[in-house]
């Protein structure tokens, strides 16, 4: 049976409405800071910025952000 | 060591090779500046973003990304060299990454820093024959 036009439309419209909030959340994401270390051998390790790593990582990248705007 | 003409060669390549970069600075083993692209602080804050790396699991790092609101900061180290970066925020990372090892790698062989975006030798085309060359007795015609 063929669905109803409005139903279409329904959809079509949910369905964007789906992508822009998935869009909105992977913006999130990335806009989120975040830091990563990678050792020899392939290893690598993520640091929060509420941890002593994190924030000394943080602290000390500001600084060399600082040091590309002189 | 590489020479220092060499290092400021490999931060020249880097600003040609990467539109979101804003500076770089390439270290030797102890953490001096070999070459930068402009001001008195890199030394400073490339040693002391290395170190708090190094210090985050007390293991030395080959890499290091921190991404923050004001930009992108970047570590790697490479024979024995190092160099940090900074670009605007959303870089391509990974591209980036590479750069700087493939740029550092260049460096630490000592024979300069070659411009691989060229096309080498065998990827040249074919230079067309001129008419000063059609004269030219062939080995057919030998």
């Amino acid at each position: 049976m063929t669905p109803k036009p409005h139903r279409l439309l329904l959809d079509r419209v949910s369905s964007y409405a789906d992508e822009a909030g998935a869009y909105v959340r992977r913006r999130r994401m990335t806009r989120k800071p975040f830091a990563r270390v990678g050792y020899p051998g392939g290893r690598a390790a993520a640091y929060e910025p509420e941890t002593e790593a994190g924030r000394n990582l943080f602290l000390a990248a500001s600084e060399l952000i600082e040091a590309a705007r002189s | 060591m590489p020479r220092r003409a060499d290092a400021e060669l490999a931060v020249a390549r880097m600003g040609e090779m990467s539109p979101d970069l804003r500076g770089c600075a390439v270290l030797d083993g102890y953490g001096n500046v070999l070459a930068s692209s402009g001001g008195s602080s890199w030394e400073r804050a490339g040693r002391a973003f290395l170190e708090a790396a190094d210090s985050a699991d007390g293991e030395r790092v080959s890499q290091a990304h921190v991404a923050t609101e004001d930009g992108e900061a970047f570590a790697v180290r490479e024979g024995g060299l190092a160099m940090v970066a900074v670009s605007d925020r959303f870089a391509l990372a990974s591209l980036m990454l590479f750069d700087m090892r493939t740029v550092l790698r260049d460096l630490a062989r000592g024979d300069g820093v070659p411009d691989r975006r060229a096309p080498g030798p065998a990827e040249q085309a074919p230079v067309p024959p001129t008419p000063a060359d059609a004269s030219l007795p062939t080995e057919a015609s030998t």
